[in-house]
């Protein structure tokens, strides 16, 4: 072991103890995920279409009501919830970026670990976005390389994945406990990143 | 009468006039029986075949002034096809013969590709053609954005995507991963280790066995899931749905209400246990059966 994997180890235990004396759960800021949906539903006929992306309206995490529940989570949370939440996920093979082709063996060995409720999947949740977000202007500043056909049915893909993400999303918001819910709603989301992410691989030719 | 010989003349020129428009390629090289060859073709189709041979041999039919480039060495080697108007390119027809335990990539827009008797690896990548595998390559890696994938054989390794194109295998793996969003997903007859299947919207049937000590994952967020196996399958089931039903006909154990006041659950073990299936689905009904 070198000095610095002691170094590491001593780091994680102590911020393992710092988690553990963290609430179990916190619940969102009320009116969190009004925001988030609204951006949902304002990206979804135009999933990556840069003006509805970017501009010319403020990005979703712009707005006022993100920005203030951003804040709540990261001071209630703190660095060490997002470090244990993105470990826990990371553990269950629910990377926010796909990796490229990963042994499928490797993504069933998934541990029952993870976030634990709605609060705890929020901080994950922005980190999709994000990459979401990020691939979306990738592919619309790529689009001259995919046929208008094409692009057409990538949409009604993407609007079929954000139909699933809502309702998944507002189940959840009736059931935040339900880990049920969160897996499945981690899952909608791995795919909508992994869809942006292959079809702007593939359109480069 | 002079209508139909009229008919015909057209379209025996249209034909004549098809057949002129298209250069003929043959190209041969020596590759490695173990070495890598990267195939890359937009539109029209790509057919690779495995033989008992050191060496790639292509016969191609490419429209008139496109380019096709071949190079590399032994261990390595690729081609492409460059097209004229590369805004509107015109369907190219590659066939070529690779050495069976090659490495093979390739990739199209909406060009099918076809691929028979390669024993090595497989990557392959299309928007929206179709692509065909049967034989049993060691690892198969096949990506379409609304193309369909149908793989037919034993592929030791397995991963399948499409977002609205089918995803059909028909074979036995060790270790599988299908996904779509609204396409539908179909496993037939062989027998897996290891699988993860998942779709947004769309249709699943799977009708095949798994091996004592495998695992199955199935997820689905409104795709109706038909599973069917083996009725002496040993298998521990544990099968959610948030508002979907859940139907068992495979043998006595009844669903029960979801812990969260909602939806169906049915944890439950058949014939003597082994395999693990876990089922989630948010609204599309579920339904096991045995196999007849």
């Amino acid at each position: 072991m070198t000095e610095d994997d002691s170094i590491d180890e001593a780091r994680l235990r102590e911020l393992s103890e710092q988690a553990a004396a963290l609430p179990r759960s916190i619940d969102p800021p009320s009116g969190a995920w009004a925001g988030i949906r609204s951006a949902i539903e304002a990206d979804r006929n135009a999933p990556f279409d840069r003006e509805q992306v970017a501009t010319p309206h403020p990005a979703f995490w712009q707005r006022p009501i993100f920005l203030a529940a951003a804040a709540v989570a990261l001071v209630a949370g703190s660095s060490v919830v997002t470090a244990v939440a993105m470990r826990e996920i990371a553990n269950r093979g629910n990377t926010v970026v796909a990796a490229s082709p990963e042994r499928p063996s490797e993504t069933l060995t998934q541990s029952s670990s993870g976030p634990a409720s709605l609060a705890q999947f929020t901080v994950v949740e922005s980190d999709y976005l994000r990459a979401v977000n990020d691939l979306s202007a990738t592919l619309e500043s790529e689009r001259g390389s995919l046929s208008p056909e094409t692009i057409a049915k990538l949409r009604e893909s993407l609007r079929i994945i954000d139909t699933a993400i809502l309702e998944a999303r507002n189940a959840l918001a009736a059931d935040p406990a339900n880990r049920t819910l969160i897996e499945m709603l981690a899952n909608s989301y791995e795919q909508k990143v992994d869809l942006l992410k292959r079809t702007t691989e593939m359109g480069r030719g | 009468m002079n209508r139909r010989m009229l008919r015909l003349v057209i379209a025996l020129m249209t034909l004549a006039g098809r057949a002129e428009a298209q250069t003929k390629v043959e190209r041969g090289m020596h590759l490695n029986a173990d070495g890598s060859v990267r195939i890359s073709n937009l539109v029209g189709s790509v057919r690779v075949i495995g033989w008992d041979r050191d060496s790639v041999a292509l016969r191609g039919s490419l429209p008139k002034g496109d380019k096709l480039f071949m190079g590399g060495g032994p261990q390595g080697m690729k081609m492409f096809v460059e097209p004229l108007n590369d805004r509107n390119p015109q369907p190219s027809a590659l066939e070529v013969m690779v050495p069976a335990r090659a490495k093979v990539w390739v990739k199209t827009a909406t060009a099918s590709i076809d691929v028979s008797g390669v024993t090595g690896e497989l990557d392959l990548y299309v928007v929206s053609g179709t692509i065909r595998v049967s034989g049993n390559p060691s690892e198969l890696n096949a990506e379409a954005i609304d193309g369909d994938i149908h793989v037919t054989g034993d592929p030791g390794w397995l991963r399948a995507k499409s977002a609205s194109g089918d995803v059909t295998l028909k074979g036995t793996s060790d270790d599988v991963a299908l996904s779509t969003v609204s396409g539908a997903i179909a496993v037939n007859g062989g027998k897996l280790e290891r699988a993860k299947i998942e779709s947004v919207t769309g249709p699943i049937r799977f009708a095949a066995d798994i091996q004592r000590g495998g695992a199955l994952d199935i997820d689905t967020h409104s795709g109706t899931l038909e599973f069917t196996i083996p009725r002496d399958t040993g298998a521990d089931f544990d099968v959610a749905s948030i508002a979907g039903s859940i139907t068992n006909e495979l043998n006595y154990s009844r669903p029960t209400k979801g812990r969260y006041g909602r939806g169906a659950e049915l944890v439950m073990t058949n014939s003597s246990g082994g395999a693990r299936v876990k089922i989630r689905s948010f609204k599309g009904p579920v339904t096991l059966r045995s196999a007849k």
